[in-house]
């Protein structure tokens, strides 16, 4: 079967919309209480037609650049390439003598034969650390045991979150040592890098300080939950210290992206405390149309012009990525000090709609704060990257 | 740290067909293709023969146009040492086993 763009695209399609479908289906038939119709059908729609329009133009992007050669591009090549781009920097030369052969074989099948080998060698290098390594790595195992007992005397209900966050980000440490030539390691961008460092370390104060002041919320964290929450934080840590390197180097993304983060989080606090408060009647047009418009700003807005200056989709890539590494932590360690005052004024969720014990304001967190929000935002993000990149301005 | 754990057949095989020609510098994928190894086996061996200062490396910058510049591989005095320890073991080895064939 030949793989046209066309091709690509309608099975894309049907994928997404079928298996998101089948998805909210299976969701709506598991939920408690159904949503409102026209609510059903903005959820049924509008998340897999986001989906659609990204795939498509990143597609129509790849397509143009490079996957017009597929008839004529070297395969082979391509996978030693992704895998040796996964080398650490001190076995860069190995990846490169092992492509240089790569060009000396001759025959489809030799090709394949030589490139899955060398990129089996690639993933299997002797690891270049020695000593010191395996002391960061003992230090890990060590802090990891360390930190459930401790955790756990102090803020029950938090022993999974800790061993996880631990293990998790001590991993990371090892990793980018391994990987990286120097000891120190150059940041990213470093006010940046500093913006969702705090944000990270904020969202876990509050979870802390939540679960202190309400420890039967700890039944809202089961373990999953509390594995899922260290991997987004711990993730939101490696995207700020150690960016991935396929995302490319721009400077402005990572600037773009904290930007964005910072207001998107502005624009929530303001949302929460807003609820209830009567503007002046002149204000309420601009403000339902800035409101309303603001989170789709945040999310498509420094992606595309990432990708618009830096002429790649990438660059705009990495604004989303920053946008949402960002906004994440923020929203987090937002969401729940305002779930606390609201819950003790009236007895309700944050949203105002529910009145329920003050732990469904961690699950909502989670679920709308960590899970959806991402989600969506990146979805943006791609749509505008794709779109920026596409606005080439004249060189 | 060095560990002076016995090299495996295969290590001795790079080593040796190294050694053959020790001024001559050698492309992986020609040393694969002599020795009947994959590059998933050769590679790691190159590199850690070179981690030990066995093993000295260059770029042949003189490929034809559009090619990338090549590896290649000699090695270096610690590295014929070694050639010629393995080479002196194996022929004891051989001889070794040829006595008990002959005396059974």
């Amino acid at each position: 079967m030949r793989w046209t763009r066309r091709r690509v695209q309608t099975i894309t399609t049907w994928v997404v919309v079928v298996g998101w479908a089948v998805f909210y289906a299976v969701a709506l038939a598991r939920a408690d209480e159904l949503p409102a119709p026209e609510a059903a059908v903005m959820w049924l729609v509008v998340p897999p037609v986001l989906w659609v329009l990204a795939i498509r133009l990143v597609l129509r992007h790849w397509w143009s650049g490079t996957g017009s050669h597929m008839a004529v591009t070297d395969l082979p090549g391509r996978v030693l390439a992704a895998a040796v781009a996964a080398l650490p920097e001190r076995r860069r030369e190995w990846g490169r003598a092992m492509t240089a052969e790569l060009a000396e074989v001759q025959g489809r099948s030799a090709r394949w034969r030589f490139a899955l080998s060398s990129a089996r060698a690639a993933l299997w290098l002797p690891p270049a650390g020695g000593w010191p390594l395996l002391a960061l790595v003992t230090l890990v195992v060590v802090a990891t045991t360390a930190a459930g007992p401790a955790v756990d005397a102090a803020v029950p209900g938090l022993r999974v979150f800790a061993v996880s966050f631990t293990a998790l980000v001590g991993a990371m440490v090892v990793v980018a040592v391994a990987r990286s030539r120097r000891l120190r390691p150059r940041l990213p961008a470093p006010a940046p890098t500093v913006l969702v460092t705090g944000a990270v370390a904020a969202a876990i104060a509050v979870t802390v300080i939540f679960l202190r002041r309400e420890p039967a919320a700890a039944r809202y964290l089961p373990p999953a939950a509390a594995v899922y929450l260290a991997a987004v934080l711990a993730g939101c840590l490696w995207i700020a210290l150690a960016s991935p390197r396929w995302l490319g180097t721009s400077r402005l993304a990572p600037h773009l992206g904290a930007a964005a983060g910072v207001v998107f989080a502005a624009w929530f606090l303001l949302i929460v405390r807003a609820d209830g408060t009567q503007p002046p009647p002149l204000l309420v047009f601009g403000l339902a149309v800035v409101l309303s418009l603001a989170p789709v700003a945040v999310f498509f807005v420094p992606a595309f012009a990432a990708g618009w200056a830096g002429r790649s989709l990438r660059s705009g890539l990495l604004a989303a990525v920053w946008t949402v590494a960002a906004s994440m932590p923020l929203t987090y360690a937002i969401w729940l000090p305002e779930a606390l005052r609201r819950h003790a004024i009236d007895g309700r969720t944050l949203d105002g709609e529910l009145v329920a014990p003050v732990g469904v304001n961690l699950t909502a967190a989670l679920i709308l704060g960590l899970g959806i929000l991402p989600v969506l935002g990146l979805t943006l993000g791609v749509i505008g990257a794709a779109l920026g990149s596409a606005q080439r301005p004249a060189s | 740290m060095t560990r002076n754990r016995r090299p495996s057949a295969q290590t001795t095989a790079v080593v040796l067909a190294l050694a053959e020609q020790p001024t001559a510098w050698r492309y992986g994928y020609q040393l694969c293709q002599r020795l009947h190894l994959k590059p998933g086996s050769l590679y790691p061996i190159l590199v850690r023969l070179a981690d030990r200062g066995l093993l000295e490396t260059t770029w042949d910058n003189d490929v034809p146009a559009g090619r990338p510049p090549r590896h290649r591989y000699r090695l270096t005095g610690s590295g014929r040492a070694l050639a010629t320890e393995l080479a002196a073991t194996a022929g004891a080895r051989r001889s070794d086993l040829k006595e008990r064939w002959q005396g059974a």
